[in-house]
């Protein structure tokens, strides 16, 4: 994308005051969307992106200036404006720039880029028809396909130099169901870095029919009991709840700010001597999958929970030189137009040995959990919540009557710790996790989990 | 570099008969500080622009976008724009407006704003962060102290006769403190926004984000109730969004709505009155024009409780027919999307209580001074909501003892039947504004 010697200068001009690094980010992504909407293709949407940030580092301050010009003028303009962060008056060297090569995480085998924009058309219609033909209470289909390639390079002052290319590819069913005065939404949006092989595992019509399905469900629903007491998470749905709860919390830089509940518990028990947690970028194909981090630093497999006890923190540079330890290749950033920071790649609870129908059988009354709508932490108070989309009364151990407006809340810690049966299946949920202004495509996976109390809040009886 | 209004039009050179083009095109520059431990955290420095356009030939809509196109880039944009067109099916409603004549709003652009020198900033990151840790001696530290400010420039124009430009400044103040007893910790935010930094005072910023931290220490988790409910304008404020949803035309039309089918109805109390107003100085959305050049507009959706009407843009006004006009809600999200329904200035207005009133009129009830998981714990379709909340308890009509890991639950029809009272406390958050809001009766759920 740039050459060199250009990248060189830069990052010379960006060392001007010092500093431990100064590094380069640049970036071109195409994408097309395209949005079936009340029976019709609406809108198909193309973008091509560009642009590069510069950034330089000392301790924990950061420079950070970014331009979707990339000529050496605006560069070099970017590199005088993030090193005016720095106080320090000897300029930095530059060690010659040497390709870095990774495994390839994310190989596509048919690129999205190479099939004709008809055929995308065609699975938002099969979306359309299969989730109006699940039902006469389907009243509203929207079916949305995207997809991306984006092209990075990354370059800094210590001479990593890597270019990757990240596919991305995403097929979402919203549907909406209407009987009388009742309306209710069912929703599901797998997705991966791959090219379009990825819709053969996950054809459109299979989509569009759990969408339908959940909306047509969650007509029969109650309202959700309110109060403390068991909840069943079905496999794919704790992952969430790990993330918010745990994976929020364990982000360095909340750490390092003082503002998380784990901080100083490495090696402690936080958790259920069940849980065994991981975050994993290395897992192929994954939606939160890549060989280098956005700081170039190579992905991994990094171990937060053995039996419950605290294994360790998820790390970008600027965290990981400050606490003495190595990077965990967690710094991540939606584009050029944003400095890298801390964030979760695949979060997951991996499985026990539980069989998940037994959980439920061996749970006299509580709420099972099926699909989720997202959540919520404060990483330094550990409260966080859990939004349930497709949730059941679970009744002398039988999943019964189906319960709408319900939602989790509870301390990371105490609900991590009262989780008393996990399964041996396993799921996953992709998703897009927001952190101060930048959203970052996240996976997350977990078994079938019970805690054995938490809060429900709901409005019924 | 050509300017907006040139790269704009030379976009349009690329229209072909038969066809409606529209090339938007926006720049901004931008900067933010923020201080840690004494020190610097980060500085950003950002320079972008992009263009948008938007085909509609046959009533098929395609559209394109490009960021920092050349002018032969932008004429390429309106060919992939076309061809994104032909495959999308038709809708006779996709149109584009007229030119019509607006009111320019040189208020909302001071260009001296962009004065204020990085080292400026600064050191006013560096000072709000000092006075932020020495007002509480349980406050030490913060989540975040941030100084920033932006300017943008906007242009719009299209083969219909739009052509409007307009410039814009913000500049604003977040802290977020951490407040600590024992083993507890608490967090208290706060912000504030204005036009440029010249004219923002941070001291109240600070100060409030330390007493809402503070004021939650020692917070426990109440019993399962049914109870009356303030929320703050930070609470409030949160809920403003499923409103808008609900309140989008299109959502109407395409049978995602709430509130379909109820125009003319009483659906609040009589002491709710919602508004959307592009044109008020005060709100951080003010605009001129919307996303596709309409003019900006005061549209009043529920007053005293009754619903009048809906927010449209060009599309959903003609669809809905019956002289139908655009509210100007035409939004963007920036040149990499189409316009669609949005909300300018979005803002439950003023009441005439006073926050000691509501107090008296909730005793045994909890005011709740922030919520959290509304975009997974609310159904803007069905209306359903539950969100984690945190608060305090009311007693003899004044704030008590906080509480923490709690929910409170109810729809948004019962949430609006349920005003009792309305604060004259109006804040804007961002672009959303509310006063403090009395609800009758909701469940908390807790222990």
């Amino acid at each position: 994308m740039l050459d060199r010697e250009l990248v060189a200068e830069v990052l010379t001009a960006a060392r001007r005051k010092g500093g431990d690094f100064a590094e380069v980010f640049v970036e071109e992504r195409s994408s097309t969307s395209i949005r079936l909407d009340d029976a019709k293709v609406e809108e198909l949407t193309t973008g091509l992106d560009r642009g590069a940030g510069v950034r330089v580092a000392q301790g924990t301050t950061y420079g950070y200036a970014y331009s979707n010009r990339l000529d050496r003028d605006a560069l070099l303009e970017a590199a005088a404006a993030a090193s005016a962060a720095l106080r320090g008056e000897a300029p930095g060297r530059v060690v010659d720039l040497t390709d870095r090569f990774g495994p390839g995480t994310n190989h596509a085998e048919r690129a999205a880029g190479s099939v004709p924009a008809a055929d995308k058309v065609a699975w938002l219609r099969d979306v359309d028809d299969v989730a109006r033909s699940t039902s006469d209470e389907v009243v509203q289909v929207t079916g949305i396909y995207f997809d991306s390639l984006q092209r990075r390079l990354i370059a800094a002052s210590d001479g990593r130099w890597i270019d990757e290319e990240r596919p991305r590819i995403r097929l979402v069913a919203q549907v909406v169901a209407k009987r009388g005065d009742v309306i209710q939404t069912g929703w599901d949006g797998p997705a991966a870095c791959a090219g379009v092989e990825f819709l053969d595992a996950h054809p459109p019509h299979v989509t569009a029919g759990r969408a339908a399905r959940r909306a047509v469900t969650m007509l029969d629903s109650i309202p959700a009991p309110a109060g403390e007491m068991a909840v069943v998470v079905a496999n794919g749905c704790g992952g969430v709840l790990f993330h918010e709860a745990v994976g929020h919390p364990l982000e360095a830089d909340a750490v390092d700010k003082e503002a998380s509940v784990y901080r100083g518990r490495v090696g402690e028990r936080c958790a259920s001597e069940l849980i065994d947690g991981v975050d994993d970028a290395t897992i192929a194909n994954g939606w939160g999958s890549y060989d280098f981090d956005d700081e170039g630093e190579p992905s991994q497999r990094t171990e937060l929970f053995r039996e419950g006890v605290l294994q360790g923190f998820l790390q970008d540079r600027l965290r990981a030189a400050k606490m003495g330890v190595q990077p965990t290749g967690n710094g991540r950033r939606e584009s050029y137009a944003h400095p890298p920071i801390v964030r979760m790649t695949n979060t997951n609870i991996l499985p026990g040995s539980e069989d998940p129908d037994e959980v439920i059988r061996s749970t006299d009354r509580g709420v099972y959990v099926r699909g989720l709508g997202g959540g919520q932490v404060n990483p330094a108070t550990g409260d966080f919540v859990f939004g349930v989309s497709e949730g059941y009364l679970i009744e002398h151990g039988e999943v019964t009557t189906p319960v709408r407006g319900a939602n989790l809340i509870g301390r990371a810690i105490e609900v991590m710790s009262s989780v008393d049966a996990v399964g041996s299946d396993f799921e996953t949920w992709e998703g897009v996790c927001g952190k101060d202004g930048q959203g970052a495509p996240v996976g997350s996976g977990s078994p079938t989990l019970r805690i054995a109390r938490i809060t429900v809040g709901g409005t019924g009886a | 570099m050509p300017d907006l209004g040139a790269l704009v039009h030379s976009a349009l050179e690329a229209a072909q008969e038969g066809e409606q083009v529209e090339a938007y095109a926006e720049e901004g520059r931008q900067t933010e500080v923020s201080a840690l431990r004494g020190e610097v955290e980060g500085m950003q420095f950002a320079e972008a622009r992009g263009l948008g356009v938007r085909v509609i030939r046959d009533g098929r809509l395609g559209y394109a976008w490009a960021a920092d196109p050349s002018a032969d880039e932008a004429q390429e944009t309106v060919w992939r724009a076309r061809d994104n067109a032909a495959l999308a099916e038709p809708d006779e409603h996709n149109v584009l407006p007229a030119p019509e004549p607006f009111t320019p709003m040189p208020e909302i652009y001071r260009g001296e704003s962009a004065a204020v020198s990085a080292d400026d900033k600064v050191r006013m990151a560096l000072d709000l962060e000092r006075y932020t840790v020495s007002r509480d001696p349980r406050v030490t530290k913060v989540d975040l102290a941030q100084v920033g400010d932006a300017v943008a420039r906007i242009a719009i124009a299209s083969t219909t006769g739009v052509d409007v430009e307009f410039a814009r400044t913000d500049a604003y103040v977040v802290v977020v403190t951490l407040a600590v007893e024992g083993e507890e910790t608490q967090t208290g935010f706060s912000y504030a926004i204005t036009r440029g930094l010249d004219t923002l005072t941070w001291e109240p910023v600070a100060e409030e984000a330390v007493d809402r931290a503070v004021g939650m220490l020692g917070a426990s988790k109440p019993p399962t109730a049914k109870v009356p409910v303030i929320l703050d304008p930070f609470a409030a404020s949160s809920f403003l969004g499923v409103l808008a949803g609900a309140l989008n035309a299109e959502n109407v039309l395409k049978g995602r709505s709430l509130f379909a089918d109820m125009a003319g109805q009483a659906v609040g109390s009589s002491v709710f009155t919602l508004v959307d107003d592009g044109r008020r100085l005060d709100g951080p959305g003010a605009c001129p024009f919307d996303g596709e050049g309409v003019a900006s507009g005061r549209t009043e959706l529920f007053t005293a409780g009754t619903l009048n009407g809906f927010l449209h843009d060009t599309y959903t006004a003609h669809r809905t027919g019956d002289g139908q006009r655009s509210t100007g809600n035409a939004k963007r999200g920036g040149y990499r999307s189409a316009p669609g329904v949005g909300t300018s200035n979005f803002f439950v207005d003023a009441g005439d209580l006073s926050f000691d009133e509501l107090l008296a009129k909730a005793d045994g009830g909890v005011l709740i001074r922030d919520v959290s998981g509304v975009h997974s714990g609310a159904n803007p379709i069905s209306g359903e909501f539950s969100v984690g909340a945190t608060g305090l308890r009311i007693d003899g009509g004044s704030t008590a003892e906080p509480l923490r890991e709690m929910t409170i639950a109810s729809t948004i029809r019962e949430m609006l039947k349920g005003v009792a009272g309305v604060g004259n406390d109006l804040r804007f958050f961002s672009s959303v504004g509310t006063p403090s809001i009395l609800i009758g009766e909701m469940t908390l759920a807790g222990v």
